[in-house]
C-alpha cells in the first residue's frame, strides 16, 4: 500500500477514528513535529516543556503501565510477597508507593520493571507484554532507578550519564549529536551539569544519587521508575530530588512511579498514592484521601494526626502503635 | 526551562564530544604512554631473548638478524612461517627445493628464537585480556581466566592425557583447551540458579578448582616415569621452552578472534560494572552477555594453555596494572591489556630463561615461565594488600 492510498483511506474514515488512523499511518517524527508546533500558543517556559514532553512521548498512547493481578514470590520462599495484585498507573502522573518495610513495595516495582518475574499475571507497557518487548525497546520505554548500583570509582558523572544512552545505540554506533543532547539535557535537569568531570568516587552520597538520576533521565523514557531515590540522603538532597521529580511532572508528561519512606512527601509531590501492607494494596487515590490517620494506624502502625496543608496533607507522628490491628 | 537553553560553553562542550569520533578516548596520554612503554619493554626483552642461547650471539648482531632484509622483505619467508611450508608453496607457486639460503644467525633467530618471543607475547595478551574479562564479568577485582576453573580443568586433562590415555598426547593442546572449557561449563551450571551471580560464580569456580587439583594430585601417584612427570610440571606451571612456529600458527588465529571480541565487548562490559539491575534497565541482556563475555575469555585462556601451559598470575596482575594507569573505562583497558600483557610475559620469559644462569652459573637449564611469573606475581599482589584499601571492588 503506498503512501496516497493510505492518505485515502484516511480520509474516507469515520471521523472519530482518523486520530487513531493517522497514528498508525503517519510516522512518529511527523506526529511529533505536529503535535509540538500545536503547543505554540502556550508562553515560552512552557512551551519548551511541552515540546520536550512531546519528543519524549511521541503522541498519546505512550507512558502506559499496569500491572494486571501480579503474583511474585522469591525463589526458596512459600508465600509469595505480593499474592495477586492489579495497578494501574496514570500516565503522565507520579505515583507513590508507599507502606513500611516488607510491605512488597519495592517488590512491586522491580516487578513492573521486569527486574522480577511474576509467577502469574502480567505487565503491560504502552499494552505490550514486558515480555514481548526486547530488552533495549524495553529500556527506551521504561527507566529505572536501582537501589542496588555499583559505582565504578574512577567513572566520571558525564561518563555515567552517557551510559543512560546503551539503549539508544546500535552496536558499532557512536555518540550522536541527539545523544549528547540528551546528556547535556539530563544532566542540567539533575542539576550535576557542574559535576560532569568529578568521579563517582570523589562525589558525596547525595551528588553521586543525582548522578545515578541524570542517567535513567539521559534514557528519554516515557516511564521512569525511581525505588526509594530519597533513602539514605540529607534533606537537601532529598529536596533535590523531589523538585526534579516535580520538574518532570510539571513540564513532560513522564509517568513516574516511585518508592517513598517519607509519607509526607508522599503526600506533597504524587498524584496518587498505593499503600502496601503484607503485599496487599491497602489503599489507592489522591493523597488527600488516602494518608489518613486510619491509614498511618492500620498500615504504618502509627499514631498520628493529619491536617489538610497548602501542599497535601500534613502529618505529625505520635508514637509506634503497639498492638497488632488485624 | 533551563536545561533546553545550554549555555554557551555546554553547547561548546557538546559539539566537541560530536567532532571528537568514534576512537577519540584512545588519545589518553595515560593509555598511550602505557602502550609505549609495554612496546619498549617487549622490544628490548624480545632482543635479550633472541641474543641469548645455546649458539652466542651480541645484541647486535641479534638486532642485525632481526632486521635481516632476506627475511623480512621476502613475502615467501612469511608466508612459511605462519602458513606452513606447502601452502606457501601453493600460494606463491614456488618450486624450488629450498627458499634462498640465509646466514646461519639469521636461521637460528628466525626458526628457534624470535617465534619464543612472538608465543609469549600472545600468550600474555590473551591470558591478559582474560582476565580483564573474567573481572568484568564477576565484578571482581581478584577473578583471574583461572578462578572459574579453567586452569584446574585443563591441567586435570592434560595430567589424564599423560599418565592414563597417553596415545591423546599428540593433542595436548586441543586437550588443554577441552578440559579448560569444560570445567567452566560445570562451574556455570553450578552457579546457576535462575541466573548466575558474581559470587555464586567465584564461589562454584573455587569448588571446582579445589575438586580438580587434588584429583591432578592423585594422578602423580599412578605416573611411573619420571620424565612423565616433567612434561607435567611443564604443562602445569606453564613454559615456554621448546615453542616454535608451530605453537604460533597455533594461538595466532584464536588470538586475534578474541582480541577483536573483546575490544567490541568493551562497552557491555562497562554497562555490566555498573551493577546487575542497572545492566538489565538499561537494556542488556546480563545473563546472555555475561556468558558470551566468558566464552571469549576462556577461548583467549585456552588458546594460551594450549600452547605454554598454565602461566599463573599474569591474567591478574596485568589487568590490575592497567587498571591503576588508565582507570576502570575497559575500552582503554582492553586495549592497555594488549599491550602491558605482552611485555610482563616476555620480560618474564626473559627471567625465565636467564635466572637459572644468574644463580648457578651454568647455562644448563630453563625455568618454566610460570615460576617466575609466579614469583613476581606474588610480591606485587601483597604490595596492593598493603597499599589499596578497598581491594576487590573494581
Amino acid at each position: 500500500m503506498d503512501g496516497n492510498t493510505q492518505r485515502a483511506l484516511v480520509s474516507e474514515a469515520l471521523p472519530a477514528s482518523i486520530s487513531e488512523a493517522l497514528r498508525a499511518v503517519v510516522p512518529e517524527s511527523l506526529r511529533t513535529s505536529r503535535s509540538a508546533t500545536a503547543d505554540h500558543g502556550h508562553d515560552d517556559r512552557n512551551r519548551d516543556g511541552h515540546a520536550r514532553a512531546d519528543r519524549r512521548t511521541g503522541g498519546d498512547g505512550a507512558g502506559e503501565l499496569a500491572g494486571t493481578e501480579l503474583v511474585v514470590g522469591y525463589p526458596g520462599a512459600e508465600t509469595p510477597v505480593i499474592a495477586g495484585e492489579t495497578v494501574e498507573i496514570e500516565p503522565g502522573s507520579v505515583t507513590a508507593l508507599i507502606g513500611p518495610n516488607g510491605s512488597g513495595k519495592s517488590t512491586l516495582l522491580k516487578t513492573l520493571a521486569n527486574q522480577l518475574d511474576a509467577e502469574a499475571g502480567s505487565v503491560l507497557v504502552d499494552g505490550r507484554d514486558v515480555h514481548s518487548l526486547d530488552p533495549k525497546e524495553l529500556a527506551r520505554k521504561l527507566g529505572l532507578l536501582s537501589q542496588e548500583s555499583t559505582s565504578p570509582n574512577g567513572l566520571t558523572v558525564e561518563d555515567l550519564v552517557y551510559h543512560g544512552r546503551y539503549p539508544h545505540r546500535g552496536f558499532f554506533e557512536t555518540v550522536t549529536t541527539a545523544d549528547q543532547a540528551a546528556v547535556n539535557r539530563a544532566m542540567e535537569l539533575a542539576g550535576v551539569t557542574h559535576l560532569r568531570t568529578r568521579e563517582l568516587g570523589s562525589l558525596s552520597g547525595g551528588q553521586r544519587q543525582l548522578a545515578w538520576i541524570a542517567m535513567v533521565l539521559a534514557q528519554e523514557t516515557d516511564i521512569l521508575l525511581l525505588d526509594e531515590p530519597t533513602t539514605f540522603l540529607d534533606p537537601h538532597h532529598q529536596l533535590e530530588v523531589m523538585e526534579i521529580v516535580e520538574t518532570l511532572h510539571d513540564e513532560s508528561d513522564v509517568t513516574v512511579v516511585l518508592v517513598l519512606h517519607d509519607i509526607e512527601q508522599a503526600a506533597r509531590y504524587a498524584d496518587h498514592v498505593i499503600a502496601l501492607r503484607d503485599g496487599e494494596v491497602r489503599a489507592r487515590g489522591p493523597p488527600a484521601e488516602v494518608v489518613t490517620e486510619d491509614l498511618l494506624a492500620n498500615v504504618f502502625r502509627i499514631e498520628a494526626t493529619v491536617e489538610a496543608g497548602t501542599n497535601g496533607p500534613t502529618v505529625t507522628m505520635e508514637g509506634p502503635l503497639h498492638d497488632d490491628p488485624s | 526551562m533551563s536545561g533546553n537553553d545550554p549555555t554557551p560553553s555546554h553547547a561548546e562542550y557538546g559539539s566537541r564530544r560530536a567532532e571528537e569520533g568514534r576512537l577519540a578516548w584512545l588519545r589518553d596520554p595515560s593509555l598511550l604512554s602505557l602502550c609505549l612503554a609495554s612496546v619498549g619493554v617487549v622490544v628490548l626483552a624480545g632482543l635479550v631473548q633472541v641474543s641469548f642461547g645455546s649458539y652466542p650471539m651480541s645484541i647486535t648482531q641479534a638486532w642485525q638478524s632481526v632486521t635481516d632484509t632476506d627475511v623480512l622483505l621476502d613475502a615467501r619467508w612469511t608466508l612459511q612461517f605462519l602458513l606452513e611450508e606447502e601452502l606457501m608453496r601453493t600460494i606463491t607457486g614456488f618450486q624450488g627445493a629450498e627458499l634462498p639460503e640465509l646466514t646461519t644467525e639469521t636461521l637460528i633467530v628466525w626458526n628457534i628464537r624470535l617465534p619464543r618471543v612472538l608465543v609469549a607475547a600472545f600468550v600474555g595478551m590473551n591470558l591478559a585480556v582474560s582476565g580483564a574479562i573474567f573481572q568484568a564479568v564477576t565484578r571482581n577485582e581478584l577473578a583471574s581466566p583461572y578462578i572459574l576453573g579453567v586452569s584446574s580443568g585443563a591441567g586435570l586433562l592434560i595430567l589424564l592425557s599423560l599418565v592414563v590415555f597417553s596415545g591423546l598426547s599428540a593433542f595436548l593442546p586441543l586437550v588443554a583447551a577441552l578440559g579448560g572449557a569444560v570445567a567452566f561449563l560445570i562451574v556455570y551450571a553450578i552457579a546457576w540458579q535462575n541466573g548466575t551471580s558474581p559470587v555464586r560464580l567465584v564461589l562454584a569456580g573455587v569448588i571446582v578448582s579445589t575438586v580438580f587439583q587434588s584429583l591432578q594430585t592423585a594422578l602423580f601417584f599412578f605416573a611411573d616415569d619420571l620424565g612423565v612427570v616433567q612434561t607435567a610440571i611443564q604443562w602445569t606451571t606453564g613454559s615456554l621452552t621448546g615453542v616454535g612456529w608451530t605453537q604460533v600458527r597455533m594461538v595466532l588465529p584464536w588470538t586475534v578472534l578474541s582480541m577483536l571480541l573483546a575490544v567490541l565487548g568493551a562497552r557491555q562490559m562497562n554497562v555490566l560494572l555498573l551493577g546487575e539491575r542497572t545492566a538489565k534497565s538499561l537494556g542488556v541482556s546480563v545473563e546472555r552477555v555475561r556468558f558470551g563475555l566468558s566464552g571469549v575469555a576462556v577461548l583467549a585462556a585456552a588458546a594460551s594453555i594450549a600452547v605454554a601451559g598454565i602461566v599463573s598470575f599474569v591474567g591478574l596482575i596485568v589487568p590490575h596494572l592497567v587498571r591503576t594507569v588508565v582507570g576502570s573505562n575497559y575500552r582503554k583497558l582492553v586495549v592497555g591489556c594488549l599491550f602491558a600483557g605482552p611485555a610482563l610475559m616476555v620480560g618474564a620469559d626473559v627471567g625465565a630463561r636467564l635466572g637459572l644462569l644468574a644463580i648457578t652459573g651454568s647455562n644448563g637449564g630453563q625455568m618454566p615461565v610460570g615460576i617466575v611469573t609466579g614469583l613476581v606475581g606474588g610480591p606485587y599482589f601483597l604490595y596492593l594488600m598493603r597499599k589499596k584499601r578497598d581491594l576487590g571492588e573494581i
